[in-house]
């Protein structure tokens, strides 16, 4: 039996990366991008240590020229996308009031959060809808439902991405495609030091918010829902 | 056949502000002509019946070496071998920009094409090829419109070096519609070759390979419809060709194989009873399928028509239905 594929955008940093250690060590094949090459090719030569397969291509996802050469060459050689995990996004400045917010790069976030999921899934999700199976996971934030100060653009465009997957989600009913969001909650990683630069708490691993996934990808959860990594992570911990 | 240049069409449909499925539809069953619109396909078909589609992607294939010679790819043959199209003079290596080189080794399947061997892996190859090449275009094109322009909304298994363009004017929202009017939707993989060699040479059939995969359960939903007496609609002239090779006594066998099929006007379809396709050229060989179909002087009085009625020509054209029976 062929292994199950996971596409995963932004695989190198923060929770992508820690994505992609776990499922290549549940036996994943990979299918791994993000927009620094050499970074994505020294993770490619240590999840091959794993025994399974990966293809890494270095690109920006929010470019359909880039988009189209990734999924095109995973295709050629997986002929499949069973998972699809819509990690990457970029934050913009640290904290900035609306008011203080340079206008260039208010587009530049609103369109790059919004184009990743958009344009990856429409080109995986037709192979997914053949195949009458497929789950599709995008991250959100706390921020994607309820607007904080300083966080600019970003929370903005993750309200624009829970829009775009409940909207897939609704037009995939039936289909045996399931669309989630996860919120990873607050972590440490690169992102969360620039929206919160004197972070003066604790704060878990990428690592420690895993279990939602594999709740998601292993049990028939609701087309559509959008799940908080913390629930899952207290439940493993009691 | 004259076909006036004004019938060519040169830009796809949605750059005038309209869906793909705005193109018109004629449809040609037992001496009837029909004129339609191609959004309202779903009227021509019934419970049960089995519509099967191309599901193969257009890749880039023509890449350019560092002194600025043309490569048409036409046809993998492994991870490194490729048939392809090159000035008929040439001799040595290929050098393309990106670092990827090439050696030819001799000659391809028909005359002109020739077997390249790329020396580098296939994912850098197929890389290099998304990021320097382009697709493969023809002089009735307006404009070098991109190669999203090339791709049918459900193309997902990349390898075709022209669009199976017969799909192009389906939306998402037909297929769904036909879906729900209980019409099977089947889609299987043929990766098409180059259609024209240039300088009115055309592929002959029957030395022009095309690797195609039929799986068990697309081959049972087809074989299970033609049991029940239903009508198995190919759109394409490829999705013929890899359904009429795949058949046994006019049963599908799943299969992952190539095919050299040439289906002309003597040519018992076993399998297809009607084919949805664009319009062609004269001389190319999808006319002679079509003439398997319904005969040589049905195909002239359905183009007489067509040509009458304005009906445009090639891959951003109108579409064309044709039914070995009569339509219900």
């Amino acid at each position: 039996m062929k292994k199950k594929v996971m596409m995963i955008i932004g695989a190198t940093k923060g929770l992508g990366r820690a994505l992609a250690w776990h499922y290549a060590k549940k036996g994943y094949d990979l299918a791994i991008t993000a927009r620094t090459d050499s970074d994505l090719t020294a993770l490619k030569r240590e999840l091959e240590k794993t025994g399974n397969h990966v293809v890494a291509l270095a690109g920006d996802m929010s470019n359909s020229d880039d988009v189209e050469r990734f999924v095109g060459v995973v295709f050629s050689i997986y002929r499949k996308v069973d998972v699809l995990i819509n990690n990457a996004s970029i934050f913009g400045p640290g904290p900035e009031l609306l008011l203080d917010y340079p206008n260039e790069v208010f587009k530049e976030v609103l369109l790059t959060n919004t184009l990743i999921p958009y344009l990856v899934t429409k080109q995986v999700l037709p192979g997914m809808l053949m195949e009458g199976e497929g789950i599709v996971i995008t991250l959100t934030s706390e921020a994607g439902q309820t607007g904080f100060s300083g966080w600019g653009a970003y929370g903005i465009s993750k309200f624009a991405v829970e829009g775009l997957v409940q909207t897939w989600a609704n037009e995939c009913a039936d289909t045996g495609v399931r669309f989630h969001l996860v919120d990873p909650g607050e972590m440490d990683t690169e992102m969360h030091n620039l929206a919160v630069p004197d972070c003066d708490y604790e704060l878990d691993a990428p690592v420690q918010r895993l279990d939602v996934f594999d709740f998601l990808l292993e049990t028939s959860a609701i087309n559509g829902s959008r799940e908080e990594a913390i629930v899952y992570q207290q439940r493993g911990e009691n | 056949m004259e076909v006036p240049p004004l019938l060519n069409a040169d830009t796809p449909i949605e750059r005038f502000g309209k869906s793909r499925e705005d193109v018109r539809l004629l449809t040609y069953s037992k001496n009837e002509i029909y004129h339609d619109v191609f959004r309202n396909l779903c009227s021509y078909f019934q419970v049960g019946d089995v519509l099967v589609f191309n599901n193969s992607r257009t890749i880039p294939a023509v890449i350019k070496t560092v002194e600025g010679i043309e490569v048409r790819l036409s046809r993998q043959l492994t991870h490194h071998l490729w048939d392809a199209l090159l000035p008929e003079a040439f001799s040595g290596d290929l050098i393309f920009e990106t670092g990827v080189s090439a050696r030819v080794i001799g000659d391809g399947s028909e005359k002109p094409l020739k077997r390249i061997q790329f020396t580098t892996r296939n994912t850098s190859m197929l890389n290099n090829l998304y990021l320097q090449g382009d697709v493969v275009r023809y002089e009735h094109s307006a404009a070098n419109w991109p190669l999203s322009d090339y791709q049918t909304v459900y193309a997902s298994q990349p390898g075709s070096v022209e669009m199976p363009s017969a799909g192009r004017a389906f939306t998402w929202r037909l297929l769904n519609e036909l879906k729900k009017a209980g019409v099977e939707l089947v889609f299987i993989t043929l990766h098409a070759g180059l259609s024209y060699y240039g300088k009115d040479k055309w592929p002959t059939p029957s030395l022009h390979p095309e690797p195609y995969v039929i799986n068990a359960k697309q081959a049972q939903l087809i074989n299970h419809a033609k049991a029940a007496g239903r009508q198995v609609i190919a759109v394409g002239t490829t999705v013929v060709r890899a359904l009429e090779s795949a058949s046994e006594k006019g049963v599908v066998v799943a299969c992952n194989k190539e095919t050299n099929l040439y289906i002309k006007e003597a040519y018992q379809l076993t399998v297809v009873d009607g084919m949805l396709t664009g319009f062609h050229e004269e001389e190319a060989s999808h006319m002679r399928m079509l003439e398997a179909f319904i005969g040589k002087d049905a195909v002239h009085s359905v183009y007489k028509e067509a040509i009458e009625r304005s009906y445009l020509w090639h891959e951003f054209g109108d579409m064309n239905l044709i039914m070995k029976e009569s339509v219900r």
